[in-house]
């Protein structure tokens, strides 16, 4: 028989969803999504060529496009890495935790998360010049569940850590 | 930096391959289900009933009305694009302390259950916010701006976070207290 959810972790889910909505109508609104969320997506388009051209591409960028004689790519919302920082910063803002840890863990995580976000643009632009047929589903079932699964593992790993302090605190 | 417990990492790793090679292997069958259900949802609500969904062998649904002239293009849906949070579920139940306990595997079929419900859902939404927006004249003169914002944004939130979030919520509601348990076992440990 399973045990129901007991009141923290309802109370978590509720607090994930309530972060998640507000952080998601925040990026959504024009004036951020203009002002912050499509620079930084330039950014990290310059950021992915730049990294391409070291390994002899021969990419040039405009915009949030990275383009190549073979293949060309257009970096929106969701190839950015955005939804899974709304994803941690959800998870880590939900979690009883001090606020000094929380601001690590969203920075830490936000950090991976570009990291690995920067390999997936990599490996998706090299597989669209050489694969394309492999493209799409790379694109989507691979890539995009890999990255919302490392911003999860790197909340479990955080949260881990934070509940395994506090108990060694009070104790 | 948190430690990296690569226990967890492999568990998820394996658990996103399995995920992956199940909703590849079952996705041509799985959408037909979906569109299926997702067509008789609508047509619940439709006066007279006219929404078709047609799904075809290049991985698209072809969103049909019986009342679109002849000659006009028909708009199709990419369902794919809505179920691959069910390979994020499979990696997430594969972490638990026992991935294959009665209690984790009973949790998995639950949540794989509701979030195929989550997927009709989805499905409506996707062909809603073409309804509202993307049929030229036909949208404006059927629906008002507060339908084409609903649907506009239900559709954008579903696809950009809701989906990801929707797996985990459900993981966490239905995944035991493995996670709990480990956490304090260690801490008395420490103690």
């Amino acid at each position: 028989m399973r045990a129901p959810m007991q009141r923290p972790q309802v109370l978590f889910l509720v607090k994930f969803f309530v972060i998640l909505i507000a952080a998601y109508l925040l990026i959504a609104w024009n004036p951020v999504n203009d002002n912050v969320i499509v620079p930084f997506t330039a950014w990290i388009a310059r950021t992915s060529g730049w990294l391409l051209n070291l390994m002899g591409q021969g990419v040039t960028m405009n915009g949030t496009i990275i383009a190549s004689s073979k293949f060309a790519v257009n970096i929106n919302n969701g190839c950015n890495g955005v939804e899974a920082m709304l994803i941690l910063l959800a998870s880590i803002g939900a979690f009883p935790a001090p606020i000094k840890s929380r601001g690590i863990g969203l920075l830490l995580g936000a950090l991976a998360i570009q990291v690995l976000n920067a390999v997936r643009i990599i490996t998706l632009f090299l597989i669209g010049a050489h694969y394309p047929k492999y493209f799409d589903s790379f694109h989507t079932a691979v890539w995009q569940v890999i990255i919302i699964l490392a911003a999860i593992v790197f909340f479990l790993i955080w949260s881990s850590r934070v509940a395994r302090t506090r108990l060694a605190t009070s104790s | 930096m948190p430690a990296l417990d690569w226990r967890l990492v492999v568990k998820a790793l394996a658990g996103f391959v399995a995920g992956l090679a199940v909703w590849l292997l079952l996705s041509p069958q799985y959408d037909r289900l979906i569109a299926r259900c997702a067509e008789a949802t609508l047509r619940t609500f439709e006066k007279p009933p006219v929404t078709r969904l047609r799904p075809g062998e290049d991985q698209y649904v072809t969103v049909d009305r019986t009342d679109f002239g002849s000659g006009s293009q028909r708009p199709a849906i990419p369902l794919r694009d809505l179920t691959f949070n069910f390979v994020l579920l499979t990696a997430l139940f594969a972490t638990g302390k026992r991935p294959f306990s009665d209690r984790n595997i009973a949790g998995f079929l639950i949540a794989s259950v509701l979030l195929g419900l989550t997927h009709i859902g989805a499905a409506i939404t996707e062909v809603m916010s073409i309804y509202v927006a993307k049929l030229g004249l036909w949208s404006n003169v059927h629906y008002g701006s507060f339908a084409r914002n609903f649907w506009g944004v239900a559709n954008h939130f579903y696809r950009l976070v809701l989906m990801y979030a929707i797996a985990f919520a459900l993981w966490w509601i239905f995944r035991g207290n493995d996670g709990d348990e480990r956490t304090k076992t260690r801490g008395r440990r420490r103690r």
